[in-house]
């Protein structure tokens, strides 16, 4: 779980992280501003903001008091590159294995 | 999260689509990707739970080689097949499924996931049970957002 590519499955795994990046598409929050539709605790937020953080999916100011959170939108792009990649491998070998199937319906039926 | 699922419905039956999966002389037919082919000796099958499945797809520009290696944790044909790549990306598992249509015609429903082992248990296994569409359409709220 130390690549790149599982940081980001792993943060995204969980719904509560997805509702958190999803209000950060709509601009930068801070933890209490985020913790606030959660009914939970700063600290279970935070928590979560690690995680987010790790996988480089949000980024924090480093200066201000607050440290308000903002969405690293492009850190998503290698996930969906990776599903699109193994989509079209799956999708190439299902219509390479119809014409093989039409070969052998046709070497069937003389 | 790290699921996908590919579903497609040929016109065979599924012994036949089953025996397509698992057998070199089909398999050279059609593993390969666009831009490669996997010749038949290029091929191990050995259809057991435990057994090896490796294919060594050459690409067609090159000749350079990918190879996958897979061990076999499930069979029951005609509807079941499951492997896993342990060296890939974490570990991935596939699992196909035949269903038949009753009309002539097998879906082939292939399942993968890469989910490390930790992972597996239940609970975990919610959160990871969004799936591919809906994951789709949550990366385009997001791009659209930002």
């Amino acid at each position: 779980m130390t690549d790149e590519l599982s940081l980001v499955f792993s943060a995204l795994a969980d719904p509560t992280r997805r509702a958190i990046l999803e209000r950060l598409a709509h601009g930068e929050a801070t933890v209490n501003q985020l913790a606030e539709p959660f009914a939970m605790t700063q600290q279970a937020i935070s928590k979560h903001l690690k995680v987010l953080e790790r996988a480089r999916l949000i980024s924090r100011a480093r200066s201000a008091q607050a440290r308000p959170c903002a969405l690293e939108a492009v850190r998503l792009d290698p996930a969906a590159d990776w599903i699109a990649r193994h989509r079209r491998v799956w999708a190439d070998r299902h219509d390479r294995l119809e014409q093989h199937l039409a070969t052998l319906r046709e070497g069937a039926t003389p | 999260m790290s699921e996908l699922t590919y579903r497609r419905v040929h016109h065979a039956p599924p012994e036949l689509l089953f025996d397509c999966m698992t057998q070199p002389e089909h398999l050279a037919h059609f593993w390969g990707p666009a831009g490669t082919h996997t010749p038949i000796d290029n091929i191990v099958v050995d259809l057991r739970p435990g057994g090896a499945f490796r294919t060594t797809m050459v690409n067609d520009a090159d000749g350079s080689t990918y190879t996958m290696r897979a061990v076999y944790v499930e069979i029951r044909r005609p509807e079941l097949l499951v492997w896993v790549e342990a060296d890939v990306e974490g570990g991935m598992r596939t699992t196909i499924t035949f269903v038949d249509l009753g009309d002539g015609r097998t879906e082939v429903v292939t399942h993968q996931t890469n989910v490390p082992e930790a992972y597996l248990s239940a609970a975990a296994r919610a959160g990871f049970a969004t799936s591919l569409d809906r994951f789709d359409a949550y990366l385009a709220t997001i791009h659209k957002g930002a």
